[in-house]
């Protein structure tokens, strides 16, 4: 309790405009240390999930009596495994698939695509 | 004979007509309440705005002011010490002053916090960080109402629990007044929750008057997937944060983030129902009706509520423009990559404010769709207002 009863009658407009200015930096202050500990967390959180993706992806071929993935049908506008992205951004990608899927009569949760690449330019 | 004549007297010195002279005054404050009770029921059933919470609070005002209901009476000083008997029990207390412990205790209000934790997706803030401070910028109009109040000459107190409406978050303002200005509790909550019930029409110019058409045309990139365990550290992390900066903002978000936990960790699907759900409803309910009771027009009809509902929406109009204001300093510094629009929704008031910019957004550009990227400063606006609500309890409690 920095302000007692006695104080509290009155406040000068010096004091309420400091107490403002400390209080909406004090928001910003927490919020901001917020958002950086979430990227943080969200970077290691991500790195961890991609090192166990990988070690599952190579793990996989070396267990033969390992169990088959449970039979789990995927939505229709799913397609199947992890998807890497080099220079093509998802909307453009999610366009790509649907394509690929309609021209080949495959539906999409059938489909497995490893990767989309964009290999030329149209700056060069 | 003489019989028949003591009934009737005893039944006319018992009746509500009776109590409307009492003490040879004509109390017509409370049948204006009556009347504005009435008004909000219109709004609330026939215009459909805002019936969860202003169905029980117009009721809960009708209640409150049925002369010689004395459903807020407090004999015994449980909560109010104005009008004590001498020798009355607990029990003799009006069921609604009851009830209202949950308020004046703050249990509602922190419930009400675990179900809108329990109903709350952080993903597009985890997805974009930098909203947070769009929510934060969005607390602005807490502070510059707080001097304005100030200025008016109310306490410190008084101006703190007036400023917290700029939060746009009714269980945080009912938080915060209850412990620092309880006599203004009615008026507070009811502007609190009529500006959040109105901020499609309050929003809208402010947004239009500090943005160009073409920052209001911007498409934002798309947001990437959030996983299931950055959902699960997210709350645990924001709440030792926050509670070790300001432990006075634990019980608001800690409940917060107890709801979401049991939302996002998957292992207590009943809990997260119940929260969401069942003890939502409930302590709306209470929440409401006892929120309603405290407006009896004896202490209601004043000058200073007026003012309170002026400082209101002044509070809620700066909120805005700071949300808005950053978000015009993200598009200059990311350069065009941000909608300006979306700091509005800073403001809490979830889903509303960012529906407000996903619709504002659409007008000048049918095919932007910013609904998802608002949702992250719009629960950014919670944590936002809770955090300021935690400081002004540390300054003035």
């Amino acid at each position: 309790m920095l302000f007692t009863s006695e104080y509290s009658m009155k406040m000068g407009i010096g004091e309420a405009l400091l107490t403002a200015v400390i209080g909406i930096a004090t928001v910003l202050m927490i919020l901001a240390i917020i958002a950086l500990l979430i990227m943080l967390v969200s970077k290691i959180i991500r790195s961890i999930e991609a090192k166990t993706a990988k070690l599952a992806d190579t793990g996989a071929p070396a267990s033969p009596t390992a169990a088959p993935p449970a039979a789990v049908p995927l939505p229709d506008t799913e397609s199947q495994g992890e998807l890497v992205l080099e220079n093509v951004d998802e909307p453009t990608a999610a366009v790509i698939m649907a394509i690929v899927s309609n021209k080949s009569g495959i539906p999409l949760n059938r489909l497995c695509f490893k990767s989309i690449k964009l290999l030329e330019d149209d700056k060069k | 004979m003489e019989m028949i004549k003591n009934v009737l007297v005893g039944l006319w010195e018992a009746s509500g007509i009776n109590a409307l002279f009492a003490g040879g005054v004509f109390q017509w404050r409370n049948l204006v309440m009556i009347l504005v009770a009435c008004v909000l029921l219109y709004f609330a059933i026939a215009k459909k705005c805002e019936p969860l919470l202003l169905v029980p609070i117009a009721f809960g005002i009708l209640l409150a002011n049925l002369p010689g209901a004395g459903l807020m009476d407090d004999p015994t000083g449980l909560m109010d010490t104005s009008n004590v008997v001498a020798g009355a029990h607990w029990y003799e207390t009006g069921v609604l002053r009851l009830i209202y412990a949950g308020v004046k205790s703050s249990v509602f209000p922190c419930l009400i916090f675990l179900g809108v934790g329990a109903m709350t997706d952080f993903g597009p803030l985890l997805s974009n960080p930098v909203s947070l401070l769009l929510g934060a910028a969005a607390q602005l109009g807490i502070y510059v109402a707080f001097i304005i109040a100030i200025l008016m000459g109310f306490t410190p107190q008084e101006a703190a629990s007036i400023a917290i409406i700029g939060g746009a978050d009714g269980p945080t303002a009912i938080f915060v007044a209850s412990k620092l200005a309880a006599e203004l509790l009615g008026p507070i909550a009811i502007a609190a929750y009529s500006y959040m019930a109105l901020i499609p029409f309050i929003q809208p110019p402010i947004m239009k008057l500090l943005t160009t058409e073409k920052e209001r045309k911007v498409e934002m990139k798309q947001l990437r997937k959030v996983s299931k365990t950055e959902k699960i550290v997210f709350p645990v992390v924001v709440l030792l944060i926050c509670a070790f900066i300001l432990p006075s903002v634990a019980p608001l978000l800690g409940m917060l983030m107890l709801g979401n936990l049991f939302r996002e960790c998957g292992v207590v699907e009943r809990l997260s129902d119940t929260a969401q759900n069942a003890l939502m409803n409930i302590v709306t309910i209470m929440l409401g009706l006892t929120v309603g009771a405290t407006a009896n027009g004896q202490n209601f009809l004043q000058i200073k509520t007026l003012m309170i509902v002026a400082l209101g929406l002044l509070a809620f109009c700066f909120s805005t423009a700071g949300g808005v204001l950053l978000g015009k300093l993200l598009y200059v510094i990311t350069k065009g990559k941000v909608n300006p629009l979306i700091g509005a929704a800073g403001v809490s008031a979830v889903p509303m404010a960012a529906r407000v910019a996903q619709t504002e957004g659409r007008k000048y550009n049918p095919t932007n769709f910013l609904l998802m990227h608002a949702m992250g400063p719009n629960v950014a606006g919670v944590i936002g207002s809770a955090v300021a609500a935690g400081f002004l309890l540390a300054m003035f409690k």
